[in-house]
């Protein structure tokens, strides 16, 4: 039996340099119905480009994220949580992401203050409309956590090494 | 500061005439230590009762569902405990009318080592903001205070930041002592607690201290009013108030200087928006 | 049947070492350069046992009121028991990587009602399954640590079924003579080899030794502010399963899970499993009787809802129980409950006070 009793602190984020060979990010993405996902379907659908690395959950709005949703991808598999809604007064249930943008601020505060890069974890807002921006979105968060590297920074140690 | 003698008398009548069914106050240790909480049921076992500035505790805790069901409950609450109580309240937690609220004027408690607490000397609101008669004479709002700890830390690095906060995480027992004192956390049942694989973070590791903590503290933000019971709770004496204050100064900074609990029928800062909400970090 | 723990130290023949401070000093640091040793390192204004490569930052003595008891570095606070992982074919399990804590090692600063915990825990651990994993850990530890000269506020060992001034199964045990001298005692088999391949001075050939180790005892015993008659409280609570002594006492419990983690003796854990897609691992951590899911079963019944029967089941298993079971208390008098908890409930005002009620 080996027991989880631990006397040195792992380190710290590692940059790029420690990421093992061929490494691709695993991002989180949640997207809202109405606009980002919808959108997302508008970049597809355009036969537009972007980085494979993002994995699409669909939230019925940007409100419906906890906090806890981006605390567990990123202690669980994801290297990066990118978090899309409507823009603010185009919201499908009209204020939504109002409230939406109060969690994300602190979310993303709080995030950095224990130790997490302010990369890790971002939020866009992209309209239905809006399939180019959707696609340079993906490739903004995801060019920004290849460059951070892999998170190791919390993760969960269930992983067989 | 000391209201013994007015917490025993008004106990006393409160029982007497069957106003309540329980008067929840504090009482002496054998020794000289901090007041423990202290169930009265009965006029005659008042004596027993205290109040000075020893009285730390936040009593509100134990208007949670399951420590006074469906009683008729008398009791003491300071400044930041009484902003609790209006969120309770707010959140229907507690029926205004089961409950006779005696309010502190409160000059602030001591801590284990008989110092002033923190989170007094940096304390928004010592008068109660909901009573049913006070003792003491009101000061009024003061202005807010940033928490010293939280500017320290946010001087240091990223890596030195993540150090410190292994450190926290890897000495967390996941007792949930935190959860259990705290006023605001009322869930019957917590998210964090339910049983499936992928979900359940009962062993005890740096990654499930991270999960728990945070999802508490981002929960509790904009409701948590400072009382640190959480914080005398821990056994590991982890620095839980540098996540909650962290939290109140974003949420005092740009969300209108609001603060938990202030004022009847508030609600948390989640449950409100204003058009102007900052959002030029939303790409 | 009563089983005997330790027979007393006098009768089995160990030797006692005289040093002084500084040779004290040294035995430390042969200690630490030769074993892997753990000791009361400060983390956040409080003590937990760590591994550590010199004295720097740890305080073996006297030995401190650790919030955590020593018991997490022989029942950890999280152990992983298997892997898995399922495939197409089926599901392999796997066993862990080898167990950080099975090499010999050594721990300072131990107080000796947590040395004790120890030999009262031996006793389920041998019983009906035989836990290989703890009962090496314990074969690999020499405990070594001064004893305390004086008790805290809310200790009580003395009162309890066990000869603290010679049973406390402390491996060596370091006095602190009013000569200036320090006297370092073998208590078992293990203290007296260690000693032998480390003496720290010369061994007590006069016999000086046990005046100074008594006077040292009686000192410590006159301190205790906390005292009961053990075989009352422990006679009465047997009748006393319906008393509303529990109810009262329990009355300001908020059911964390403080007691029980950080007790010394308490044993309960939870199996859990944590998986990421078709990987996991199966973990063993504490839990606590005080929890309210403790009794919950899968199809969703509870048998213990009720807060203040939780609490009754802790204290009658703590002072009548494993009693009756193992002729041992589970209680070991450390009053770290009562020190951790966030309301201060005092195990021993319960039990008096349930010992002490009507019916």
């Amino acid at each position: 039996m080996e027991a989880t009793v631990k006397d040195q602190v792992v380190s710290a984020e590692k940059p790029q340099l420690e990421a093992p060979p061929g490494w691709q990010p695993v991002i989180m993405g949640i997207l809202c119905n109405w606009c980002s996902y919808a959108g997302s379907d508008l970049t597809g659908t355009s036969r537009t480009q972007y980085p494979p690395n993002i994995r699409i959950i669909r939230v019925p709005c940007s409100s419906r994220v906890d906090p806890w949703f981006i605390i567990k991808s990123l202690q669980t598999t994801a290297d990066g949580v990118l978090v899309s809604g409507c823009h603010p007064g185009d919201c499908h249930y009209i204020t939504g992401n109002y409230y939406a943008r109060r969690r994300f601020l602190v979310t993303k505060k709080l995030l950095n203050f224990v130790g997490l890069h302010e990369d890790r974890v971002q939020f866009s807002w992209v309209s239905a409309a809006e399939g180019a921006k959707f696609a340079q979105v993906v490739a903004k968060v995801t060019g920004a956590i290849r460059k951070l590297g892999p998170l190791h920074l919390y993760k969960k140690e269930n992983r067989s090494q | 500061m000391d209201y013994t003698n007015q917490i025993r008398e008004i106990a006393a009548r409160l029982l007497s005439e069957n106003r309540i069914d329980v008067f929840i106050g504090y009482r002496k240790t054998g020794f000289d230590e901090n007041h423990l909480p202290a169930f009265i049921t009965h006029p005659n076992a008042t004596g027993d009762l205290v109040f000075t500035e020893k009285s730390g505790f936040n009593l509100t805790n134990y208007l949670k569902f399951e420590h006074t069901r469906n009683k008729r409950v008398g009791l003491v609450v300071k400044g930041c405990d009484s902003r609790a109580l209006n969120l309770m309240l707010t959140e229907n937690q507690v029926k205004r009318d089961h409950v006779y609220i005696v309010g502190i004027a409160c000059e602030g408690v001591v801590n284990e080592q008989g110092e002033k607490a923190q989170n007094c000397l940096e304390c928004v609101m010592p008068d109660p903001v909901v009573h049913d008669e006070i003792l003491g004479a009101l000061s009024g709002k003061r202005d807010y205070q940033a928490n010293s700890d939280v500017k320290e830390l946010w001087q240091k690095d990223l890596a030195e930041r993540s150090r410190f906060f292994e450190e926290v995480f890897e000495s967390c027992i996941r007792c949930n002592a935190c959860r259990h004192s705290c006023p605001l956390c009322y869930c019957a049942k917590c998210c964090i607690d339910q049983e499936t694989s992928t979900l359940y973070h009962g062993a005890n590791t740096t990654s499930s201290a991270f999960h728990a903590l945070m999802t508490w503290s981002l929960h509790l933000a904009g409701r948590c009013v400072d009382c640190r019971n959480c914080e005398k709770a821990c056994p590991s004496h982890l620095p839980l108030h540098l996540l909650h204050k962290q939290n109140e100064q974003v949420i005092h900074e740009h969300f209108q200087g609001h603060l938990a609990g202030m004022v009847a029928q508030d609600r948390g800062a989640f449950y409100k928006y204003n058009l102007n909400d900052p959002d030029d970090f939303i790409l | 049947m009563i089983l005997s723990s330790n027979t007393n130290s006098n009768e089995m023949n160990l030797t006692t070492y005289i040093t002084d401070p500084a040779g004290l000093e040294q035995f430390y640091s042969a200690v630490i350069g030769a074993y892997e040793t753990y000791g009361p390192v400060e983390t956040f204004g409080k003590f937990e046992f760590r591994k550590i490569t010199s004295l720097a930052g740890c305080n073996p003595d006297p030995p401190i009121l650790s919030s955590m008891s020593v018991k997490a570095l022989f029942f950890p606070r999280s152990a992983k028991v298997l892997r898995y992982r399922t495939t197409s074919s089926g599901t392999e399990l796997s066993d862990t990587a080898e167990d950080p804590l099975a090499g010999k090692r050594v721990i300072l600063g131990v107080r000796h009602c947590d040395a004790r915990a120890l030999e009262v825990l031996d006793r389920v651990y041998k019983w009906d399954y035989i836990d290989t994993d703890y009962l090496n850990r314990r074969a690999n530890t020499v405990l070594i640590s001064t004893r305390c000269d004086q008790a805290a506020a809310h200790c009580f060992c003395t009162s309890l079924d066990y000869d603290v001034e010679h049973l406390d199964a402390l491996d060596v045990a370091i006095v602190r003579g009013t000569d200036g001298k320090i006297y370092l005692q073998a208590r078992t088999e293990k203290g007296e080899q260690f000693l032998k391949q480390h003496p720290p001075g010369p061994a007590d050939a006069a016999g000086t030794s046990a005046e100074q180790l008594r006077k040292q005892y009686v000192t410590f015993e006159n301190s205790f502010r906390l005292k009961m008659n053990y075989k009352e409280i422990n006679g009465q609570m047997q009748n006393k399963f319906e008393s509303p002594a529990f109810e009262e006492a329990s009355s300001t419990c908020i059911s964390c899970n403080t007691c029980a983690f950080v007790c010394p003796t308490c044993h309960c854990f939870k199996i859990s499993d944590e998986r990421i897609r078709d990987e996991g691992v199966r973990y063993k951590s504490y839990d606590s009787c005080n929890n309210i899911y403790f009794t919950l079963m899968a199809g969703g019944h509870n048998p213990r809802p009720v807060k203040y029967r939780r609490w009754r089941q802790r204290a009658m298993h703590k002072f009548v129980y494993y009693k009756e079971r193992f002729d041992l208390n589970l209680c070991v008098g450390c009053g770290k409950c009562t020190v951790s908890c966030p309301v201060n409930i005092s195990i021993f005002e319960v039990a008096n006070r349930v010992a002490a009620s009507m019916q």
